[in-house]
């Protein structure tokens, strides 16, 4: 082995070593904290402002005359677990009945109908940590015998823990 | 002349044992972060929380080297991402940003920034710019604890 072979040899050797260092070559690094933290959130609405039921007729032989709305839809968002939406009417003393039940939820489980009262009343159970809507479906419910009048009401829609 | 081959071994292993330095380690300036996700619109998931206060710096290497990103976050139940803006432009470009990383518990490190072309001595800079977001499927912190998440960058060769 001449002179020239070892040198190259040599050469050859720390460029090999050289290149491999370079292809995983590291640096430096550093490091620091990020804390991402969610509060309770709840949100709920409904995205009809007003809506009026009105019976005006009823049926020959029929003492109850009713009328039926579901144009308007509920929305709501928590990310709390174990919630449920209750509803109540601010009206403490109405002429008429007036019933609610959820439709078509796309979450939660639905209760069955039920007449509005001051006292919140559950409307869907175990919408927790879920964003969703349902529609609301009232129900008028006025006596022929009852002389004409009309109600208004406030209707109060809530989140709470079930 | 054995003695160049037994130099050139040396050199070899030198180059391969010894630990790698860098000119200077990168460093992050703005401290560590919180980013806090508070509020929702009706129909929409909670709004995303964004935070640009933090600066990675680094020193620019002798040959082309690219910075990585990775993140440890036990438990982690949450997202976050995070993006390379406002790269330093000190005559040339000095880095191009990555498409936004989504950082992961215990992901590989991934390109945040590459193509950062020598010479080294110089110093660049990149902003941070992290975005958190959540789902009200994905619950609350108060429920569930935050995450708490290790973020390191990495200066490498390319």
């Amino acid at each position: 082995m001449t002179m020239s072979h070892l040198i190259g040899a040599g050469i050859a050797l720390a460029v090999a070593a050289f290149a491999q260092r370079a292809s995983a070559q590291v640096f430096g690094s550093t490091a620091h904290t990020v804390t991402v933290q969610v509060a309770p959130i709840t949100v709920i609405g409904v995205d009809l402002a007003a809506l009026t039921l009105q019976i005006s007729s009823g049926t020959p032989g029929q003492e109850t005359m009713t009328v039926t709305d579901a144009t308007s839809k509920l929305l709501w968002g928590t990310n709390s677990s174990n919630q449920k939406i209750t509803a109540n009417t601010d009206n403490a003393a109405p002429l008429f009945d007036l019933r609610l039940v959820a439709v078509n939820p796309t979450g939660g489980s639905v209760t069955s109908e039920f007449s509005l009262s001051t006292t919140p009343h559950d409307l869907l159970l175990n919408v927790g940590q879920s964003l969703g809507s349902c529609t609301l479906q009232y129900r008028g419910v006025a006596l022929a015998s009852q002389a004409p009048g009309s109600d208004t009401h406030v209707i109060t829609f809530t989140v709470q823990s079930q | 002349m054995r003695h160049i081959l037994f130099t050139g071994i040396l050199l070899a292993l030198a180059l391969a044992a010894l630990p790698v330095r860098g000119a200077a380690q990168p460093l992050v300036t703005g401290g560590n972060l919180v980013l806090q996700i508070t509020a929702a619109l009706l129909g929409q998931e909670p709004a995303m929380a964004t935070n640009s206060q933090c600066t990675l710096e680094w020193q620019k290497e002798h040959v082309v080297t690219k910075v990585t990103v990775s993140t440890t976050c036990p438990g982690q139940r949450f997202t976050l991402r995070v993006l390379a803006t406002n790269i330093s432009r000190r005559g040339g470009i000095e880095g191009i940003a990555a498409p936004e990383v989504t950082l992961q518990d215990g992901m590989p490190a991934m390109d945040f920034i590459t193509d950062v072309p020598p010479p080294g001595s110089l110093n660049t800079s990149a902003t941070l710019q992290y975005t958190a977001s959540a789902t009200f499927s994905q619950g609350n912190s108060t429920e569930l604890g935050n995450d708490l998440h290790t973020v390191t960058y990495t200066v490498v060769a390319q």
